[in-house]
């Protein structure tokens, strides 16, 4: 296992710019995701470590070691594509042994190691089988046993869950999560799902327009976001945004809905209009309309409620965010 | 236990609910009868016919026809020129296998890169192919002529004049010149079905090899040529049955000739049954040939089909999807082997020069693709454009001495200036060959989509899985088989030299390619498109007509595009079903050109060969993407 140490990475498409010069410190057997809406370049981002794209400018290193220089196959790293990318025409045990038999590994050592593999991850009975006759989260484990098996300086991966199904996915979020510690992996891991890097990472590095947003551990984004985009990316239902008058140094104020709610205390209070609730199994969401704008609020209680009730919401004053409305960074 | 209580408690499928099953409702059976109608009358009427034949003997002399048993199969089996025919038919077969793979899967590899002008450099490469073999034949033999040949021109040219010779003389060199024009027809289609292949390949199996430690020669043996196998195997059986069929180019270029040399199968059932008219024989020839289509297709499969793994496919496992990973329990887990890192290899070039290097031999590759493809394209063109007495001078010279038009003057006005009768029937001739192909493809493009359509939606219907296969079996029936009772039944209904025959003719290749390629046009679109016309209140007419033709209009247009270029280029029913300019489509022209020709009438016979190849050469620029669906979702042009 390596650190990865990103410097001034940028990388452009001709005239069009899709990295600016990105910084980020990997730490060994660190879990780090790259969180970011599509086309925010966070795939670039992961393709330029893996040596798939070249970078334009800055350094990316290994343990402290340049690898500009270095192809792809010789900076020993492995990647779960998001569709898999397993060899339709080789079984399940063939794909595991792939890499192994690139680097002219003896015969005893490869069967030794990929039966390692398959048992890890549950492919023991499945080693003869050809990719077809799988699961997808079968296939999704075979992607990342050909991923293991051979000991790489790092495990990125690129939104590997997207192709499952829900429960699936959370379900495989954990075991990958306790897959990586246990073998004290260093992984990078794409995702544009909020909730998956929440849940998986050591830290979360937000990437927005080709840009780092924020670059810290999940309670800290989710607790102290750095900026606006970064506040309304994370956190599910999003962030209220209650806009101030447009003139200069004009507050905008956040708060979650989460944290502002119906009949609770603290000193940050709005009244409004309720339109609607939404049951949603441990508390409600309430829909009220505060002068013109939707804010979402939540309740633990809605006896005698109903729409059209007028309602006061508060919110503790340390919950509550403030941002330049110009610039969007947090004040 | 659990699942053994399940099955148990899982009430049984009634004999009855399977039987209630509804089967394909009348309007299936009304859309295909048309098409299974027609095709009946037009092949298998043919069919039935040269059954008769092949069966019957006639006395030459005192045309009295027996009943002959099997006799035609033995007397053809005993003659010693039917081995040495099956022996250069197979030498025949296996150089074009050999040619168009090789040759057509290097054009694919380059046209799979992305680069500026691939939309230009992919019709370049389709020129080829989409020229009638006729005037492929033309070219080509004009190409390697003894005294006049462009070939021995070039050599004169450049003062190479000691390796002049006439090219198609000897009888070895002459079958390997034959295959090898036959290969430069065909390696386009070749391209073609691997360029399809390649593009559905996911890019990300490269990239995985990449990162797994695979070169770019171990990706292409254990990525890339994997990938390819169900294409390969695919146009293979296209290859051998094209090459099997062959008949056009050898019809031009050798007649068979010289000697034996060049006598294939299917040029010996021509001679056998059209000169010395010994019609069972050779009809029992275009039989074997059948037979050999068959099993050259059969051993095809056994070598390149999928192979089905001997793993315990039948041993259902249990749904694990929710596995627990890693150690199930113990904190850490050991690898049973520290791999070390793999050592990193040094590098033989410089980046640099790699770059430089590779894009060196990707712009040489281009270069020869276009030379492959365009250059004796841009001859014929060069020599339409030359004076008559310049293509007859000698000693012979590529470069002329002025460029004129008056070729096509010649060939284009009634009285262009020329003496030949030959060039004063090519304007009456291009017009027949549009009329018939516009024709033919019309009456095919309404019936056949509809016959498409049901053979899309109800594959397992027995009686239309017959169709199909009925359908499939005419694409390796030769036409040389179909030729003989078409002319026959032709004469008693008086069609002989008329458009409408060879209307009907081209009906029988038209009309089994344009339902196949409606079938796979309608595979692709969803049924739900169907079932939500049929809820808003439309009849099974009016959905195909309102929805289902609307939206498959690209592949209608790709079919009728395809369809008109085979009517356009087919020259054997259109050579025996016609003898006067009446209704001679322009192939038929041409080949008359050389069968009558005199020496001065080269000039107008390159200005035709130049028409013939326009539609074909506008087709492959202007609607290429048509052509390219229509070859791959039909995929059965010769």
């Amino acid at each position: 296992m390596s650190s990865i140490t990103i410097q001034n990475v940028s990388k452009a498409y001709g005239d069009t710019k899709v990295l600016h010069s990105l910084n980020l410190d990997i730490h060994e057997g660190e879990f780090v995701s790259l969180l970011g809406p599509s086309g925010c370049g966070k795939s670039t981002l992961l393709f330029c470590v893996a040596g798939l794209e070249e970078i334009t400018d800055g350094q990316i290193l290994f343990d402290g070691q340049d690898i500009a220089a270095r192809n792809p196959r010789d900076r020993n790293i492995a990647l779960v594509f998001q569709d898999y990318a397993l060899y339709p025409h080789m079984s399940v045990r063939e794909n595991i042994a792939f890499p192994l038999r690139r680097q002219k590994i003896d015969a005893e050592t490869i069967h030794g190691q990929v039966n390692w593999a398959a048992d890890m991850l549950g492919l023991t009975k499945l080693l003869d089988r050809s990719p077809a006759e799988l699961s997808g989260g079968q296939r999704q484990r075979v992607a990342v046993g050909r991923a293991v098996v051979r000991n790489p300086a790092a495990l990125l991966m690129d939104e590997p869950l997207s192709n499952l199904d829900a429960s699936l996915r959370v379900h495989m979020r954990t075991e990958i999560k306790r897959l990586a510690r246990e073998l004290g992996l260093t992984v990078l891991f794409v995702t544009h799902d909020q909730e998956e890097a929440m849940v998986m990472s050591d830290r979360i590095a937000v990437l927005a327009g080709g840009h780092l947003q924020q670059f810290a551990d999940p309670m800290t984004i989710y607790r102290k976001p750095s900026n606006r985009f970064v506040a309304e990316f994370i956190g599910s239902p999003t962030m209220n945004m209650l806009p101030d008058a447009g003139h200069p140094g004009a507050v905008t104020l956040g708060v979650r809905p989460h944290d502002l709610t119906l009949g609770g205390s603290g000193g940050f209070s709005l009244d409004g209009r309720l339109t609607l609730i939404e049951p949603a199994g441990p508390h409600y969401f309430l829909d009220v309309e505060i002068g013109g704008a939707m804010i979402k609020a939540t309740a633990s209680d809605i006896d005698g409620l109903a729409p059209g009730a007028e309602v006061t919401l508060r919110a503790e004053d340390h919950r509550v965010y403030r941002f330049d409305s110009t610039s969007g960074a947090a004040i | 236990m659990v699942s053994t209580t399940d099955l148990s408690a899982r009430p049984k499928p009634h004999r009855t609910s399977r039987r209630r099953k509804a089967g394909p409702p009348l309007f299936a059976y009304l859309a295909t009868l048309p098409t299974l109608l027609l095709v009946a009358l037009v092949v298998g009427l043919p069919l039935l016919y040269s059954l008769w034949l092949v069966l019957h003997r006639t006395n030459p002399i005192t045309r009295k026809t027996s009943f002959a048993g099997l006799e035609n199969f033995r007397i053809v089996l005993e003659n010693p020129e039917f081995w040495d025919a099956f022996a250069r038919t197979l030498y025949f077969v296996g150089f074009s296998l050999v040619g168009t793979t090789v040759i057509g899967l290097g054009m694919a590899l380059l046209l799979n890169t992305a680069f500026r002008g691939r939309g230009i450099m992919r019709s370049v490469m389709l020129v080829p192919w989409a020229m009638a073999p006729i005037s492929v034949g033309v070219l080509w033999s004009f190409i390697y002529a003894g005294d006049f040949g462009s070939l021995n021109a070039l050599l004169n040219d450049l003062g190479l004049s000691a390796l002049t010779m006439p090219w198609l003389g000897d009888g070895a060199r002459a079958l390997n010149l034959v295959a090898l024009t036959h290969v430069w027809n065909q390696a386009p289609l070749t391209a073609l079905m691997l360029l399809a292949g390649l593009q559905s390949m996911p890019s990300s199996l490269h990239r995985a090899a990449m990162l797994d430690g695979a070169g770019p020669v171990q990706r292409f043996y254990l990525i890339t040529l994997p990938w390819l196998k169900p294409s390969l195997l695919f146009v293979s059986i296209l290859t051998i049955i094209n090459a099997l069929m062959a008949f056009d180019i050898i019809w031009i270029m050798t007649r068979g000739g010289p000697g034996q040399s060049t006598t294939v199968f299917a040029w010996l059932g021509y001679v056998t049954s059209f000169q010395f008219l010994r019609f069972g024989e050779g009809a029992a020839i275009l039989y074997i040939l059948t037979a050999l289509s068959f099993v050259a297709a059969v051993i095809i499969v056994l070598v390149l089909g999928p192979r089905r793994r001997r793993a315990a496919r039948s041993v259902d496992l249990p749904a694990d999807e929710k596995t627990s990973l890693g150690s199930h329990g113990s904190n850490r887990i050991r690898r049973p082997y520290d791999l070390p890192a793999p050592a990193i290899r040094p590098a033989l070039l410089s980046p640099a020069v790699k770059t430089w290097l590779g894009r060196a031999g990707f712009r040489l590759g281009i270069g020869m693709l276009f030379i492959w493809s365009a250059v004796p394209v841009l001859l014929l063109l060069l020599m339409s454009l030359t004076p008559a007495t310049d293509l007859i001078k000698l000693p012979a010279s590529l470069v002329p001495s002025s460029v004129t038009l008056d070729n096509f003057k010649a060939v284009l006005f009634p009285d262009g200036g020329t003496t030949s009768t030959q060039a004063k029937r090519v304007p009456l001739s291009l017009l027949n060959s549009f009329l018939v192909g516009a024709i033919s493809v019309l009456i095919a493009v309404s019936i056949a989509p509809f016959a498409g359509y049901v053979f899309a939606r109800w594959p397992k219907a027995k009686i239309f899985q017959a169709g199909l296969w009925t359908m499939l079996f005419t694409r390796m029936t030769p036409a040389l088989t179909l030729v003989l009772p078409f002319f026959v039944l032709f004469r008693m209904a008086g069609l002989l030299d008329t458009r409408s025959g060879l209307v009907i003719a081209h009906l029988s290749i038209l009309l089994p390619l344009i339902a196949w390629m409606m079938k796979s046009t309608f595979e692709g679109v969803p049924k739900s498109l169907d079932q939500a016309a049929i809820i808003d209140g439309c009849s099974r007419f009016q959905m195909m007509v309102r929805v289902l033709l609307p939206v498959i209009r690209p592949g209608l247009v790709a079919a009728g595009i395809f369809g008109f270029l085979v009517s356009w280029n087919e020259f054997l029913f259109a050579m025996i079903l016609t003898s006067t300019p009446d209704a001679q489509t322009i192939p038929v022209v041409l080949a008359g050109f050389l069968s009558q020709a005199r020496f001065h009438e080269y000039g107008p016979l390159f200005a035709a060969s130049v028409l013939s190849v326009l539609p074909p050469v506008i087709i492959a620029f202007v609607f290429q993407r048509y052509l390219v669906q229509g070859a791959l979702s039909g995929a059965v042009k010769g």
